[in-house]
């Protein structure tokens, strides 16, 4: 084993430990927010660093241990911590940021109301905030200010305090149920 | 941090084989292998396998009596499955108190079991349930009682050539009794102070049946055979039930720690069995 020559004296460690070997990098393809995505990456590198490496910056990075949610996604339409999967698990799967829910020119109606609500102060829990509350919205099209607050229990707001953010997601669950005939 | 090698098979031989006589760490949901993966300068393990691609262990299926949860059975789906919330809503109970909602996404019923340790929230109410554990390796597949499953502090009786592929319990029936408690700081991404389960069958009001169990108080969750035992057979009352919980209170041995005083946690452990008992058996607790 190679481990017995590192017991040797401090002088010869140096010279005989292993030769560094970077990690295989590894194949991956999947979609973000509809886009085809090809990138390669070593197999321990987490999602959250994969989307961000590849200019994904809105998935925020926050605590890297999934108690925060700053990193927030939809996989598979499924809301998930990004920084809790590695790269090579999303081979195939659909992910969504929160710009595949509505962009700049074209804002969701939760967006709207987060901006209309000051839900937004620093902005930095905002994008997983916004995800989250989206697959709150989708499963649960009318909640009560308990269910809101039990869906974006896993996002993590340090200015808000959550009022406003509760009433933003409570604002557009009214208005996306009055569209409702009309967007779909 | 060492690089692994990675593999994602389809189904359990495949998985099995990718394990045989390699150094190998299963992932799945990932809740828990990525924040402990930060801490491992080694790296988990030289393969790691990816177990989400395995349709064999989806799946929640009912028949003659037992309930069959597949290994990757996520916490969402406790709160979401039809045979779940019939069979044992104990189970969507707990669920509701798990971490968050993001976390019960991908967290899987499986990996609580495996890496949870003593504060694994799904653990109690699968206790009271006398549920089992289905395991399978190249040589074989066997079934261990959960509480013979749990050997210590992270500590389990699984071999290093197995998966999990299930979990099963036996139906409680339609008409059982239970309570769960999860005491934590918070409502939310908290640590359990204190979790409590109690599954009761009841028939023609005496208690036929009981399984009660306790989570965070010892090394793993355990199972309180003295306080199922004192219950058994008895049409209970306050004074009875009293009796279960300070036998559910005899058999735990907290510790101190930032969340609260092991002394603190004793006491709970008496309060917390007494109130899920009376509370399913609808017995009035006048100093409450």
């Amino acid at each position: 084993m190679k481990m017995a020559t590192a017991n040797k004296s401090k002088r010869t460690r140096k010279s005989s430990a292993p030769a560094y070997v970077p990690p295989k990098k590894l194949p991956i393809s999947f979609t973000v927010n509809g886009q085809e995505v090809n990138a390669e990456a070593p197999a321990h590198t987490t999602l959250l660093y994969l989307l961000r490496d590849l200019g994904f910056t809105e998935v925020k990075n926050g605590c890297e241990a999934g108690d925060c949610g700053a990193c927030t996604i939809l996989l598979d339409g499924l809301a998930m911590n990004a920084c809790c999967a590695l790269g090579v698990q999303a081979e195939g799967r659909e992910i969504t940021t929160v710009k595949g829910i509505g962009t700049v020119d074209n804002l969701h109606p939760i967006q709207v109301k987060f901006i209309e609500h000051g839900a937004i102060q620093c902005g930095f829990c905002t994008p997983g905030m916004i995800v989250a509350a989206k697959e709150l919205l989708d499963l649960t099209p009318n909640p009560s200010r308990h269910e809101i607050k039990a869906g974006i229990a896993g996002n993590l707001c340090r200015c808000t305090g959550y009022v406003k953010i509760i009433d933003a997601i409570e604002a557009a669950a009214e208005e996306l149920s009055s569209k409702k005939g009309k967007r779909k | 941090m060492r690089g692994f090698d990675f593999v994602a098979p389809t189904s359990i031989s495949a998985t099995l084989k990718a394990a045989k006589g390699r150094s190998t760490k299963f992932i799945a949901g990932g809740t828990n292998f990525l924040p402990d993966l930060r801490h491992q300068h080694d790296g988990p393990a030289k393969v790691v396998i990816d177990l989400m691609r395995v349709s064999a262990l989806q799946g929640i299926s009912s028949s003659k009596g037992v309930v069959k949860m597949g290994a990757l059975t996520t916490m969402t789906d406790f709160l979401t499955n039809k045979i779940i919330l019939k069979e044992a809503p104990i189970l969507a109970a707990m669920s509701e108190k798990f971490a968050g909602p993001i976390i019960r996404n991908r967290a899987t019923l499986a990996g609580n079991i495996i890496d949870g340790g003593p504060a694994a929230d799904a653990i109690p109410p699968l206790l009271a349930l006398k549920a089992k554990v289905r395991l399978a390796s190249e040589k074989g597949r066997r079934t261990v009682d959960l509480d013979k499953f749990l050997t210590g502090y992270r500590q389990t009786a699984i071999r290093s050539d197995e998966l999990i592929t299930a979990v099963t319990f036996p139906s409680p029936g339609r008409s059982h009794k239970w309570g769960y408690y999860k005491l934590a700081r918070r409502n939310a991404m908290a640590i359990t102070v204190v979790g409590v389960a109690v599954v009761l069958k009841v028939r023609r009001k005496k208690v036929e049946e009981a399984g009660i169990s306790l989570g965070s108080v010892t090394a793993a969750p355990i199972r309180c055979y003295e306080a199922e035992k004192i219950l058994e057979g008895n049409v209970v009352d306050l004074e009875l039930a009293q009796k279960a919980a300070e036998a559910c209170a005899a058999v735990a041995t907290p510790i101190d720690d930032i969340r609260a005083s092991a002394e603190y946690r004793k006491l709970m452990c008496e309060v917390l069995p007494r109130r899920l008992i009376c509370q399913a058996l609808d017995i009035s607790q006048d100093n409450e």
